[in-house]
């Protein structure tokens, strides 16, 4: 066997079939609160308001449903997308540790070492979230109440723009000639109030496609 | 609303939030395991695989404590077993309050206020819900798509797809600050010195090779602290 068969069987083929299990049991299970307010309350939320809730929210988010995953991809991988699709947090949590997974090891972006890395750093955050999640939900209330009230209000307000800081100025040392484009569409869209889906498309593939140019004219390499 | 959360908070609920929050658990093991066997066939070592999920757990910490502090504040709004099931799986704090917002708009009421009774915490629940499946389909029968995607897109040229993926990673942080930058505040300043921080660390870091797993959250706790007390 080759190297890609073997990559192919021992990676991609089990990768796909556990990712599409889990995502679909997820959904399934997603109403089980729901199925037990009917079982054991007896209520059930009427189809036309149940309609309307969803016709509202798919409004709303529907193209992230789409836009996301397609964006992410690059980064997180196959792997990477079913588990950070699952378990949430992608912006602030598991893309900036695929990143530094990466980085630490000295493995490039978007190889297949790179995917393999990557992915075991996305594991390591899960394992985290999931402890602090089950944390919170049974001692929160109590830890919250021993903790400064200025740190939490810091953690609550200021983790995600610092972190995103962190990742673009991490990112931006890598590709500093294309970092200001990376800033400068999405400020401007957002300044002329162009629909938020429409802005995370132009500023990662617009970024894309001047990566492509500049590349191409050997700007960058 | 008080009545609302009692049953938002029995024993049941917890059982259906577990049993999610388990599916979450599983997955990554298998994909865990998954990785050693594949790691064989890249020729990445069993080494480099430890630092890589230790390099993830130690960033995860930064982001996980603030996940902690608003998972908290969310437990009062949705029940505990609800905001752990989210949170812990799936959602964002923001997106998950907007579904259950928006649910009981759908029913007539303003989420928590009057009249928010166990029948429009159900149409919540229901949005929570469908709104989350929406993801989740998408990735569960397309995400193999997206690979083939991936391999046209990079044409098996490894150094475009370098740069495709640096390139992609840009424009979604670019977007991300951008928010933040337009708010102006305290948040342009939690960006401007997590940015400025993290270079350094990241050059400090070439020097002295210990501090590379630690530099994201130290730099993120800098950017912090600079919004919190220059604001």
């Amino acid at each position: 066997m080759t190297v890609e068969d073997r990559y192919e069987q021992i990676w991609i083929k089990p990768v796909i079939r556990i990712g599409v299990i889990t995502m679909l049991l997820a959904v399934v299970l997603s109403f089980g609160p729901l199925a037990y307010l009917y079982i054991v309350h007896g209520i059930l939320p009427d189809w036309p308001t149940a309609l309307a809730a969803w016709g509202l929210v798919a409004a709303t988010f529907g193209a992230f449903y789409i836009v996301e995953p397609v964006s992410y991809y690059p980064i997180l991988g196959l792997a990477g997308t079913y588990i950070s699709f699952l378990s949430g947090n992608i912006s602030n949590l598991r893309l900036p540790c695929a990143a530094m997974a990466q980085d630490v090891v000295g493995v490039p972006e978007g190889t297949r070492k790179g995917e393999i890395i990557g992915t075991m750093g996305i594991c390591g955050s899960v394992v985290v979230n999931l402890l602090g999640a089950t944390l919170a939900a049974f001692i929160g209330s109590w830890l919250i109440g021993i903790l400064p009230e200025i740190v939490a209000e810091a953690f609550k307000i200021y983790t995600a723009p610092a972190i995103f800081g962190a990742v673009f100025g991490q990112f931006s040392l890598k590709e500093p000639k294309l970092a200001p484009f990376a800033l400068g569409i999405p400020l401007i869209l957002l300044y002329l109030n162009v629909a938020v889906w429409i802005v995370i498309l132009a500023a990662v593939f617009g970024t894309v496609a001047i990566g492509r140019v500049f590349y191409m004219k050997n700007i960058i390499s | 609303m008080e009545a609302v959360l009692k049953v938002a908070n029995e024993f049941g609920v917890w059982v259906c939030a577990g049993a999610l929050v388990s599916v979450a658990l599983i997955q990554v093991i298998l994909y865990y395991r998954q990785l050693f066997k594949a790691a064989e066939v890249v020729e990445v070592s069993r080494d480099d695989l430890k630092l890589a999920f230790r390099t993830g757990a130690v960033t995860a910490i930064g982001p996980v404590i603030a996940i902690f502090i608003i998972m908290v504040g969310l437990m009062s709004v949705i029940g505990g077993p609800m905001a752990w099931m989210r949170l812990a799986v799936i959602g964002a704090a923001p997106t998950e309050l907007t579904a259950a917002t928006l649910g009981a708009e759908a029913a007539g009421v303003e989420f928590g206020g009057e009249g928010y009774n166990l029948q429009v915490m159900a149409v919540s629940w229901w949005t929570m819900a469908i709104n989350g499946a929406g993801w989740l389909l998408f990735v569960g029968l397309f995400c193999h798509k997206l690979e083939d995607l991936r391999e046209k897109a990079g044409g098996g040229n490894p150094v475009w797809l370098g740069i495709l993926s640096v390139s992609a990673m840009l424009g979604v942080f670019g977007f991300l600050n951008s928010r933040y930058i337009i708010k102006m505040g305290g948040p342009l300043l939690a960006v401007i010195f997590g940015a400025i921080a993290m270079i350094v660390l990241v050059k400090i870091s070439r020097k002295v090779p210990a501090i590379k797993e630690y530099t994201l959250g130290i730099a993120m706790l800098i950017g912090m602290f600079a919004a919190t007390i220059l604001s």
